[in-house]
């Protein structure tokens, strides 16, 4: 059996490498992230805080849509200090007023 | 006692000895005639010497899939009728339940695929300004419709490419990219939020009115307070800072759960 012709030779050195090329140390991912870490004998341990949790709430009676309506004209905020809304002084006067006292 | 064979003859005998199974020329040994001087050597097949053997090598001759012939030799099921599969429109209808989680994969029960015309009726995403003023709960449940939303547009420009169902594919793009962009903003405002919470934690650190450690109430206003408890509570903070033993600040006079931030 033979490799692709299209693969022979320096052709492929003008290819972007994948994970099966280059020898011992080169790693590439395939964009699942990391889930663990592996061992020295060549497994692998999960690391379950590493792993993705998906938490859909219950979405009943709920009337938010993705779209606003265009009607509603795009308004930015406006803000006393330069920080703005990332302000924490602002962000502190808010919380005693509404969360401190509850 | 008499055994049931003893009854019954064997039915190999029975087999044997009906009219149609008799050879035509029968061995001297079964009857009781005397032997005719052609009966042995008749019995014998004619055949040469080292004659080569006739028989069909291939034991597959004739035999077609592609071309229908049937089998070569008959089976005990030859004879049985093949069943008949019924019509499709006499098939019962597939019971689908109304409330499965897949449908909301779908715009509709009839369709697949949403047409243009829907695709194009929507607004327009919301604004960073606007999800500021919402709480976890509605932002947490607002993405979720965002990536219900997605899926639908997804599946509906997967099943307008595979079934060739025509055009649609850029009013789709366009739904989908108002839909990202509140999603988007929610993710921004949620980053914002936290790093303002950050901030202001360490800023509460120098807060007089603020106590996270445990003890007693997060926030204690100081307009609650009685004009001297007030000034007791300044001087306490001094002292606090100089490093003297702190009398914890009274409380105050609404009861309330201490909600840590």
């Amino acid at each position: 059996m033979q490799p692709t012709r299209a693969l022979l030779g320096m052709r492929y050195r003008k290819l972007r490498l994948t994970t099966k090329d280059v020898n011992k140390g080169f790693y590439k991912g395939t964009g699942s992230g990391s889930m663990g870490r592996h061992t020295s004998r060549g497994g692998y341990i999960i690391e379950w805080n590493k792993v993705r949790t998906f938490v859909c709430p219950d979405l009943t009676g709920f009337k938010l849509t993705p779209f606003v309506t265009n009607n509603v004209k795009r308004t930015y905020g406006q803000y006393d200090t330069k920080l703005g809304p990332k302000d924490p002084q602002e962000y502190l006067a808010r919380w005693k007023s509404e969360n401190g006292l509850d | 006692m008499a055994t049931a064979s003893a009854v019954r003859p064997s039915l190999g005998a029975a087999f044997r000895l009906t009219s149609s199974n008799i050879p035509k020329r029968i061995s001297p040994s079964l009857t009781q005639t005397s032997p005719l001087s052609t009966a042995a050597p008749l019995l014998k097949r004619h055949t040469y010497p080292n004659a080569r053997s006739n028989k069909d090598m291939s034991k597959s001759r004739g035999q077609s899939a592609l071309r229908r012939t049937g089998l070569r030799w008959r089976l005990s099921v030859s004879d049985d009728p093949l069943p008949k599969p019924k019509p499709r429109e006499e098939l019962p209808p597939v019971e689908v339940d109304p409330d499965h989680g897949l449908w909301d994969f779908f715009p509709n029960r009839e369709t697949v695929a949403a047409s243009p015309e829907d695709d194009m009726k929507h607004g327009r995403g919301w604004m960073v300004e606007e999800l500021r003023g919402k709480s976890w709960e509605d932002l947490h449940k607002l993405w979720w419709v965002c990536v219900k939303e997605r899926n639908r547009i997804a599946t509906g420009a997967w099943e307008r490419e595979r079934g060739r169902l025509g055009f649609g594919k850029s009013e789709a793009q366009g739904r989908d990219r108002e839909v990202r962009i509140t999603m988007r903003g929610i993710k921004h405002v949620l980053t914002e939020r936290f790093y303002a919470w950050e901030d202001a934690v360490k800023l509460a650190e120098n807060d007089p009115e603020i106590d996270l450690s445990g003890k007693g109430r997060p926030f204690t206003p100081k307009e609650y307070l009685e004009g001297e408890a007030a000034e007791e509570e300044v001087l306490e903070f001094k002292a606090e800072e100089e490093g003297e033993a702190v009398v914890p600040p009274p409380q105050g006079k609404a009861q309330g759960e201490a909600a840590r931030l």
